[in-house]
């Protein structure tokens, strides 16, 4: 697995070198986000096993935060990403506190961490002068990377291409590390039988909420870049249709892996781009293939290649 | 003053009354097949257009064509149970993302099919009655009442009746229900299909208030899975006391804040009854 995992990290090094056309590398810019996204996910869901509803909601707050920072008070793109993460960690963690401390689980969990979401992209829709409401923000600047040349514009698809896929790696090896440190083993734990682990002497909600926030500030971190490449940021960054979205890649790939919901994200997104179809029947299509394959392919993708299992 | 407000309240219950009734769908899913069906809201915009189908196009009368439209919702129910939920019994995940992978389904048809052009039957019982200085239209009494009435008689079905005695007593302990002689797989798809043939009702009577459109079920679903946990699940009035006290509390709460948070009301009220009684208000899960 680990080759496999070195052998797809080169090839994504050397793609962009065969593929100049500017659609495959939108494509594989957008899954490289949408990726680092269901990683990021999965740390919650599948490793911790809370489902989350909030993690749109974490990505799309990043996402105005940063944009409005740029585009109406001038700040610097790269220090724009700190108040945001920063906002992103407190909101997680009050929520997060709120929900752990009551002991909220499995349905009810993923329901008030939904309405919580819901409450924040009500807000956003609706406090115009900021966020100009339900049109959102369109997003001209591009963020420029300091090199030994002189301020370097990361504008093109190559660009992008190399910097949503550093942003991959970096959600993917925070989220190696923490499951490979003796956080994981706690996370483990709890998915398993978090009653077991608190009798164990595991601070069940201590580490529910480390999760909880380190996913909900690397989905903010996506959400930073996410505005500036795709050129605009809308309330509809935050709605719930987003969160299932990621759901449904995390469960395409395969749940309890971390590179199952990678692989996941690429064949979503990548999969309406390749059926030539009219649009109505694409979403039918869409959806018949995520029935199809809870039914059929419990443990997703990686589940079917039958290799084994990420260190958890 | 109290006017507005007596009018408001009657209104948050007629929407209420609405939630309430896939309310009850879910309630019931939820409690005997171990599932959240978010697909219930589908189902509701699937009642709708087949309702103004049967009504506008075929020209049939109009409670013909609601109850035309609940047959024809059962049966898609009863097919969709058979394929497919019948396979996610009791995984809460597998059941939602199935019953979400079938939303996408059945609005990318409906919009093949229909267009987004909003489809309009809310001329079927005109005129409004004025009550006191308060005006309601008569269509919203009338669906009001059928909802009460329905829900009502579920209520009554389920305990005066052997198959509603079988559905509690799998609720609280399936293997001693299928001991007792219950057909557990069947009692499953009767349920199942039940919610459906609610929801399909809640939308072929949504569609005379209120103009329909392929994506009228998700806003509808969310307040209802609200309604249902608000109640706590599992309680059959308490899914009509949950989706009237969400109806009120949000008609209310738009009379004293802005009625852009209009959705927002509820889910605060929604949090907060979680964090005081996380078994719903008339549950008793802990």
């Amino acid at each position: 697995m680990r080759y496999a995992i070195a052998i797809g990290l080169l090839a994504a090094l050397l793609a962009p070198l065969i593929a100049h056309s500017d659609s495959v590398l939108a494509i594989a810019i957008y899954a490289f986000m949408a990726a680092s996204l269901a990683v990021s996910f999965n740390l919650i869901f599948g490793f911790t096993g809370q489902l989350s509803m909030f993690h749109a909601a974490s990505f799309g707050v990043s996402a105005y935060i940063v944009t409005i920072l740029v585009t109406t008070f001038g700040w610097n793109f790269w220090l724009a990403i700190a108040p945001a993460l920063a906002v992103v960690l407190i909101l997680s963690l009050i929520v997060g506190t709120i929900c752990f401390r009551f002991k909220l689980k499995e349905f009810y969990f993923a329901v008030v961490t939904m309405a919580f979401s819901e409450v924040l992209r009500l807000i956003i829709l609706n406090w115009n002068g900021m966020t100009n409401g339900s049109l959102g923000i369109t997003v001209v600047d591009r963020p420029s990377l300091w090199t030994p040349i002189g301020n370097v514009a990361i504008s093109g698809g190559v660009a992008w291409y190399y910097l949503t896929l550093a942003l991959l790696v970096v959600v993917y090896v925070v989220c190696h590390g923490v499951l490979s440190s003796w956080i994981g083993r706690c996370l483990a734990a709890i998915r398993l039988n978090d009653q077991l682990g608190e009798t164990l002497g595991i601070d069940v909600f201590k580490y529910k909420l480390l999760s909880f926030a380190i996913g909900s500030v690397l989905a903010g971190l996506v959400g930073a870049f996410y505005g500036f490449y795709s050129g605009f940021v809308e309330p509809h960054y935050l709605s719930i249709p987003l969160g299932l979205d990621i759901i449904a890649m995390v469960l395409l790939g395969g749940v309890g892996s971390l590179i199952g919901p990678v692989i996941g994200a690429f064949v979503l997104t990548a999969l309406p781009h390749v059926i030539e179809l009219s649009a109505e029947l694409r979403i039918a299509l869409y959806g018949s293939i995520l029935v199809f394959v809870i039914l059929v392919m419990p443990k997703g993708i990686v589940g079917l290649i039958g290799s084994k299992r990420n260190a958890a | 003053m109290s006017q507005l407000i007596i009018g408001q309240m009657l209104n948050g219950v007629i929407v209420g009354s609405l939630y309430g009734i896939i309310a009850l769908g879910v309630t019931l899913t939820f409690g005997l097949t171990g599932i959240v069906n978010f697909a219930l809201g589908a189902f509701m915009m699937l009642g709708a257009y087949t309702t103004w189908y049967f009504y506008d196009v075929l020209g049939l009368p109009y409670a013909l064509a609601v109850l035309g439209a609940v047959c024809a919702v059962s049966v898609v129910g009863y097919v969709s149970d058979r394929a497919l939920f019948q396979f996610t019994r009791g995984n809460l995940v597998n059941g939602l993302l199935v019953s979400i992978g079938m939303i996408s389904v059945f609005e990318a048809l409906v919009l093949a099919a229909f267009t987004t052009t909003p489809k309009d039957l809310t001329y079927v019982l005109p005129g409004a009655l004025n009550i006191a200085g308060i005006i309601l239209p008569k269509i919203k009494i009338v669906v009001c009442v059928v909802f009460l009435a329905v829900i009502f008689g579920t209520y009554l079905a389920l305990t005066r009746t052997w198959l509603g005695r079988a559905a509690f007593s799998y609720a609280q302990n399936p293997e001693a229900a299928a001991l007792m002689g219950v057909h557990t797989g069947r009692l499953q798809t009767i349920v199942v299909v039940y919610s459906t043939a609610l929801a399909g009702l809640g939308g072929g009577l949504y569609a005379s208030m209120y103009s329909i459109e392929p994506t009228i079920g998700s806003g509808y679903i969310l307040k209802a899975v609200e309604a249902a946990i608000l109640a706590g699940v599992g309680s059959v009035i308490g899914a009509l006391g949950g989706g009237i006290i969400l109806g009120i509390s949000e008609n209310i709460g738009s009379v004293f804040l802005p009625s852009a948070f209009r959705d927002a009301y509820g889910l605060v009220f929604l949090i907060a009854i979680l964090l005081v009684r996380p078994g719903g208000l008339f549950g008793d899960r802990p």
